[in-house]
């Protein structure tokens, strides 16, 4: 059964925030693609830059995932691959208020997770199909 | 950062380390009032208190074991808000959330609003009246002496204004341990067989790189390594790290055992399976009951005895699931293949398969007849040093068995004995792989054997820990 994460994290105004933001946000397809490839639970997964309501600069990172099964059980997965343990603590690391006490541990990261993710529940999400990602990929195989 | 060394065995609470086998036990649930109430009721239960040291030849009479909820822990402690947010969110949040129901899936009548303990109101908030702060596991040689024991802990707990919870017989009765032979639990089978065998890595202390996770360590917080966090092992936050250290997580979960449904399942498949193995009615209901566990009902692993069950296996934990690819002797859905799925193929995100310590007790008599509707099952301790990657990810996979190449991803099945049949998009039919035979038996619906009568997550802390909450 699939699952959602939306992960919302305002983040500071100073300008080296404001670029490290920049920087997440072009880097993650790259950063985040061999762990959640290895997965095999991951749908979809992307990241937007959400503006200030002036429209200048950025309020808040974005990143809405899909994954198969349940989150929590996880987390430990995706915090011992590098790719995805370094985009997730840089998001961390740029936020407004800065999780507390700061991620250092798997314990910090799913406790980070938890804390910002908007959708904690399999009804949140509409579903067009109930395939797996290994379903999918298997009745499909890559050319 | 200095290295650390492994504990001493005074300073971890027995349970953790050793399998009791004490006849009697009873699991006492209790909420706090105050902090002065809880350190008064700890302190009182110290003389009783048992750490994972040898006792030798002379076996304790009575003895005590004490788990603590994240409730608990806010109340009888000195930690900060900071400090209590260190811990791990699985166990801050608690079996009912939804984080946890994810993996757990208590539909129906194992519903968080119907637990006798630990559950929610309809408005899906937590019941004030059901809250858990914690648990006193308590053990005697004798009836007499479990009577003794339980009195003294419920005077403890008035004296100090510490409030019991009565989960059973509607808010009088305690968890109490049933006398079925040695070892059995309800449906009839041998249970704490197999346990992790709780070494301390070879390697130690230089930082073992993979440690297997068997070891005492990765069930112990405060010995993290590259592959095993137990937290909180935030050095942010030393105070909850010293806190948790040298103690290790508890799912106490109690499960309702269908006893007649079970029999039923039996009863009512053993003519096709028999017909199908050219056997007795009677060697079929054994055989099919050995199918849906992965062991005979004597312990035999199928594995090791596939045909029948062997006085010589019955005690053996040293096999592999790495022969039986296509599940011919031992399904891929039986209890134990999923609980511990071995040596067995994973999936990437799946590996290791985690371990559990296995500490639970029967409830409840046996019933009299097939309308007998009494309350009866297991008193489940499951002990880990993650809730999340250890106890809900085996759950997600008694829910849904998708974690292995060998019969995934096209096979939505379940645990045969626990699962909960409401979870969603489900196959709950029970295919058995018959040797020589073209098609594998396919059983129809495996019934609900199995309901969550209530679940608290506890952390048993370490000795010190609580000799600390005691001074107040
Ligand atoms: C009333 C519910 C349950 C019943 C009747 C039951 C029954 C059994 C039996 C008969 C065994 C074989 C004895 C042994 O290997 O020691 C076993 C093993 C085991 N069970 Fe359960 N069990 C129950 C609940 C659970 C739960 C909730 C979990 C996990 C969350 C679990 C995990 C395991 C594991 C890990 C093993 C050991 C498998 C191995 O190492 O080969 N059990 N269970």
């Amino acid at each position: 059964m699939a699952n959602p994460l939306t992960l919302y994290v305002p983040i500071k105004q100073d300008p080296l925030t404001q670029a490290a933001a920049q920087a997440a946000y072009e880097s993650f397809v790259d950063s985040v693609k061999a762990g959640l490839d290895a997965s095999n639970i991951l749908h979809y997964a992307r990241v937007a830059l959400v503006p200030n309501p002036s429209g200048e600069g950025i309020l808040g990172i974005l990143l809405i995932t899909t994954f198969d099964g349940e989150m929590n059980p996880y987390l430990k997965f995706f915090w011992q691959n590098e790719g995805t343990r370094k985009a997730f603590a840089g998001i961390a690391a740029i936020a407004l208020n800065p999780p507390s006490p700061p991620v250092t541990d798997l314990t910090g990261f799913e406790n980070f997770i938890n804390e910002n993710n908007l959708n904690k529940r399999s009804k949140d999400l509409y579903k067009g199909y109930t395939q797996s990602v290994l379903q999918i990929k298997a009745a499909f195989p890559p050319k | 950062m200095s290295t650390p060394l492994p504990p001493d065995k005074s300073t971890v609470q027995g349970l953790i380390m050793r399998g009791y086998t004490h006849p009697y036990s009873s699991h006492l649930l209790f909420r706090f009032s105050s902090k002065a109430a809880a350190s008064q009721f700890i302190k009182a239960l110290l003389p009783y208190l048992r750490s994972a040291e040898n006792w030798g030849t002379n076996k304790p009479d009575k003895m005590l074991n004490i788990g603590l909820t994240f409730t608990g822990i806010s109340i009888a402690s000195s930690l900060t808000k900071t400090e209590l947010n260190a811990f791990p969110n699985t166990f801050t949040t608690g079996p009912a959330s939804q984080g946890s129901q994810g993996s757990l899936q208590d539909y129906g009548e194992g519903d968080p609003e119907k637990w006798l303990f630990g559950g929610l109101l309809t408005n899906g908030n937590p019941d004030p009246a059901k809250r858990v702060d914690a648990i006193v596991h308590s053990y005697a040689m004798h009836q007499n002496s479990l009577n003794e024991l339980t009195d003294f802990i419920a005077k403890a707990a008035t004296a100090a204004g510490v409030v019991e919870l009565l989960p059973l017989d509607g808010g009088k009765g305690r968890l109490e341990q049933y006398q079925l032979p040695v070892d059995t639990i309800h449906f009839g089978y041998r249970d704490g067989i197999s346990e992790p065998d709780l070494n301390w890595p070879e390697t130690w202390p230089a930082p073992p790189v993979n440690t297997d996770p068997a070891d005492l360590n990765n069930f112990l917080i405060g010995y993290p390594n590259s592959a095993f966090q137990p937290g909180p092992s935030n050095p942010a936050t030393p105070n909850a790290s010293a806190f948790a250290k040298d103690g290790c997580y508890n799912a106490f979960r109690v499960l309702y055992q269908d006893v007649n449904a079970f029999d039923k399942y039996l009863s009512d498949n053993a003519p096709v399976v028999a017909q199908t193995l050219g056997k007795s009615t009677e060697y079929a209901k054994e055989w099919l009951a050995a199918k849906l566990n992965g062991r005979w009902r004597n312990g035999s692993p199928l594995i090791l005895s596939p045909d029948a069950p062997d006085p010589a296996t019955a005690d053996a934990t040293n096999f592999s699931y790495t022969e039986d690819t296509k599940g011919l002797k031992c399904p891929f859905s039986a209890h134990t293949r999923v609980g511990n799925p071995r040596d067995e193929a994973l999936f990437p995100a799946e590996s290791p398969v985690p371990r559990l310590i296995r500490r639970g007790v029967p409830y409840g008599a046996p019933p009299v007849s097939d309308n007998d509707k009494g309350e009866r099952g297991l008193i489940g301790l499951f002990l880990c040093g993650a809730l999340a990657s250890q106890f809900e990810l085996i759950y997600s996979w008694i829910n849904t068995n998708n974690f292995s190449p060998l019969f995934s991803p096209n096979f939505d099945t379940q645990d045969a004995l626990l699962a909960n049949r409401a979870t969603p998009d489900m196959d709950t039919t029970f295919t058995i792989p018959i040797p020589g035979a073209a098609k594998p038996l396919v059983l129809p619906k495996l019934p609900q054997f199995i309901v969550a009568r209530g679940t608290a997550y506890c952390l048993l802390p370490s000795i010190p820990t609580l000799k600390a909450i005691a001074e107040g």
